[in-house]
């Protein structure tokens, strides 16, 4: 009988235990912070912070932003390259799609749409090319307007 | 200490290891370098239902996977093929749904390498290598004390490089044909003791997984008929052995075959051809293997970088001269080893790219416990060899954790390490 009570318990506390972090992993505060599929940080020629994005890359923004501008641009490695398309999505819904055929920064600036449940959205980047080493189009610092 | 506390501890000191490793920043995400394209099939397979890779090469990287990951193009057909075969990925899959049923959770993005995805497969390997040294506990239980199961279960999990392929290196293959091989023995000597239906099926499933997981590994699989060979008198026993059960020998090899499959029709697919060397140029050289260096350069030497291994090599001989019903185990793999040994010293790249110590090892070291147990044993007959032991393993232990954590930290090099280099770092942390 004690045997019994004893393992009600911890499949209870087990259960209680998974439902919180299940809760927490919902909507974690870390995502803010978090991004893939990017190389690291470094500083363009014009002091301008950038980093490579690789084949996808992710990152998050608010969710009460109304709009976000996203600074982007390729860089050739011969004047032969094709230019790069990248699309840009949120949350998975495609909001835009770029051809890259010059090596200017292009700022992208995307309205966010409405009803989000969550505190961050999912920006996703995906190019159809990269040039060596994986590295696909550069992207600086985004902005968020509220 | 018994030796299932001994196995507790060990499994929470890799959990422990591999936090470290990527809690400090140590290591970048764990599906890397070898550890992308054992995976890589996961994404391929359960996120585009695409065989080829293509769709991965899409999204991950632009169409076109880099030359460093080993999947190239085959010049025939233009389709990839990975230089490393399926098998990781089949023993990875059952941790896949959760990574991804919890990327769909969170809103990450589910292209099977983020977060979740990525410690999912690296968490894979911990299990593995912590799954491996209980089943060399179930292996040495029944023949040696408790005790004598721990220290062993403790020196080769921490005296070896096993710990860092436990942890560090946790995605590579590894820890799942150090899993495989102690499964592999254990149902050998379950077999040979009670040729059972279910035994047999087991034996053809892990001695297909074997193969999938590297297939230089199917020389191992030797080791089935082997078992018990080199005793007096027992191929007569043996032979009619197999032919009383030669049901459950055809029905071992059918699963293993059945197994193996899928990897050549995936070789088919992408050339046109079901068996394919995917190392193109790059092979064996038969004729000049470098067997001193794989066994004692300060390159990659199997017994410099882990020296408990010579204790565990003197311990087989010791189980071949004992009563021990594991000593037929103890002929097949001196045999085996030294094929073995000969294999990876014949590969071109000998050292096999960047590693800590001789990584081909890892994948035999449950052989290597088949030696320590019975060392310990010997040992423990008597308090002045027990303490001349103690002292050695201790320090051989020392050296190697502290080692290995060099490595971590970059003081010791992926590869071409030399003589110079070695004494500049040796014992020293800054």
């Amino acid at each position: 009988m004690a045997l019994k009570e004893t393992r009600a318990t911890s499949a209870m506390a087990a259960v209680l235990v998974l439902t919180g972090v299940l809760w927490y992993l919902r909507d974690p505060s870390w995502l803010a912070s978090y991004s893939s599929g990017f190389h690291p940080w470094q500083i363009a020629s014009d002091g301008r912070p950038y980093r490579w994005t690789k084949g996808h890359a992710s990152f998050f923004v608010p969710s009460d932003a109304r709009r976000i501008t996203v600074p982007l641009r390729s860089v050739n490695e011969t004047p032969q390259d094709w230019p790069v398309t990248a699309t840009i999505t949120i949350d998975d819904r495609v909001v835009d799609r770029v051809t890259f055929r010059d090596e200017d920064w292009h700022e992208l600036s995307i309205r966010l749409p409405g009803n989000a449940t969550r505190h961050v959205r999912r920006v996703d980047i995906t190019v159809d090319r990269v040039r060596s080493r994986v590295r696909g189009i550069q992207a600086a610092t985004v902005e968020v307007s509220r | 200490m018994t030796s299932a506390r001994a196995l507790a501890g060990l499994a929470a000191l890799c959990l422990a290891g591999y936090v470290y490793v990527y809690t400090s920043g140590i290591a970048p995400e764990p599906i890397r370098s070898d550890g992308f394209s054992y995976y890589v099939y996961l994404p391929s397979v359960f996120l585009y239902g695409d065989t080829t890779l293509a769709s991965v090469a899409r999204d991950c990287c632009g169409g076109a996977f880099p030359e460093n990951t080993g999947i190239l193009r085959w010049p025939g057909t233009r389709r990839w093929v990975n230089v490393h075969p399926i098998g990781v990925a089949v023993m990875q899959s059952p941790f896949f749904p959760f990574a991804h049923a919890l990327t769909r959770w969170t809103n990450l993005s589910p292209d099977g390498f983020t977060l979740y995805y990525q410690h999912a497969a690296g968490v894979a390997g911990v299990v593995m290598a912590v799954a491996g040294l209980a089943f060399v506990r179930l292996l040495l239980r029944p023949h040696f004390s408790d005790p004598v199961v721990a220290w062993t279960l403790v020196t080769l999990l921490l005296g070896t490089n096993l710990y860092h392929y436990a942890t560090f290196d946790s995605s590579y293959s590894h820890p799942y044909s150090f899993l495989l091989v102690a499964v592999f023995m254990y149902l050998i000597s379950q077999w040979y003791e009670r040729p059972a239906r279910r035994t047999s099926v087991l034996l053809g499933l892990v001695a297909g997984l074997i193969v999938l997981v590297r297939h230089p590994n199917a020389l191992l699989l030797n080791l089935f008929w082997m078992y018990g060979l080199f005793l007096p008198n027992s191929a007569t026993g043996l032979l009619r052995m197999y032919s009383r059960h030669r049901t459950e020998l055809l029905r071992m090899a059918a699963v293993t075959c059945l197994v193996v499959t899928p990897q050549l029709l995936l070789y088919y697919q992408a050339t046109g051809r079901l068996l394919v060397s995917s190392y193109g140029e790059l092979g064996f050289n038969w004729l000049s293997p470098r067997i001193v260096d794989v066994l004692f350069s300060v390159t990659k030497g199997l017994f410099f970088w882990s020296p408990v291994l010579g204790l565990a090599a003197a311990g087989l001989v010791l189980l071949a001269r004992s009563a021990n019903r594991l000593r037929s185990f103890a002929g097949p793999t001196f045999l085996l080893l030294a094929t073995h040994l000969y294999v990876i010293a014949s590969w071109w790249d000998w050292q096999l790219g960047g590693s800590y110590g001789s990584r081909g090892f890892v994948d035999v070291l449950p052989f290597f416990a088949l030696g320590l147990a019975p060392f310990f044993e010997w040992t423990s007959r008597s308090r002045a060899r027990l303490t001349g032991a103690s002292v050695v393993v201790a320090a051989a232990v020392f050296l190697s954790v502290f080692q290995m954590l060099q490595y971590w930290h970059g003081l010791i090099p992926f590869n071409d390490m030399t003589w110079e280099q070695y004494r500049e770092v040796f014992l020293r942390w800054r």
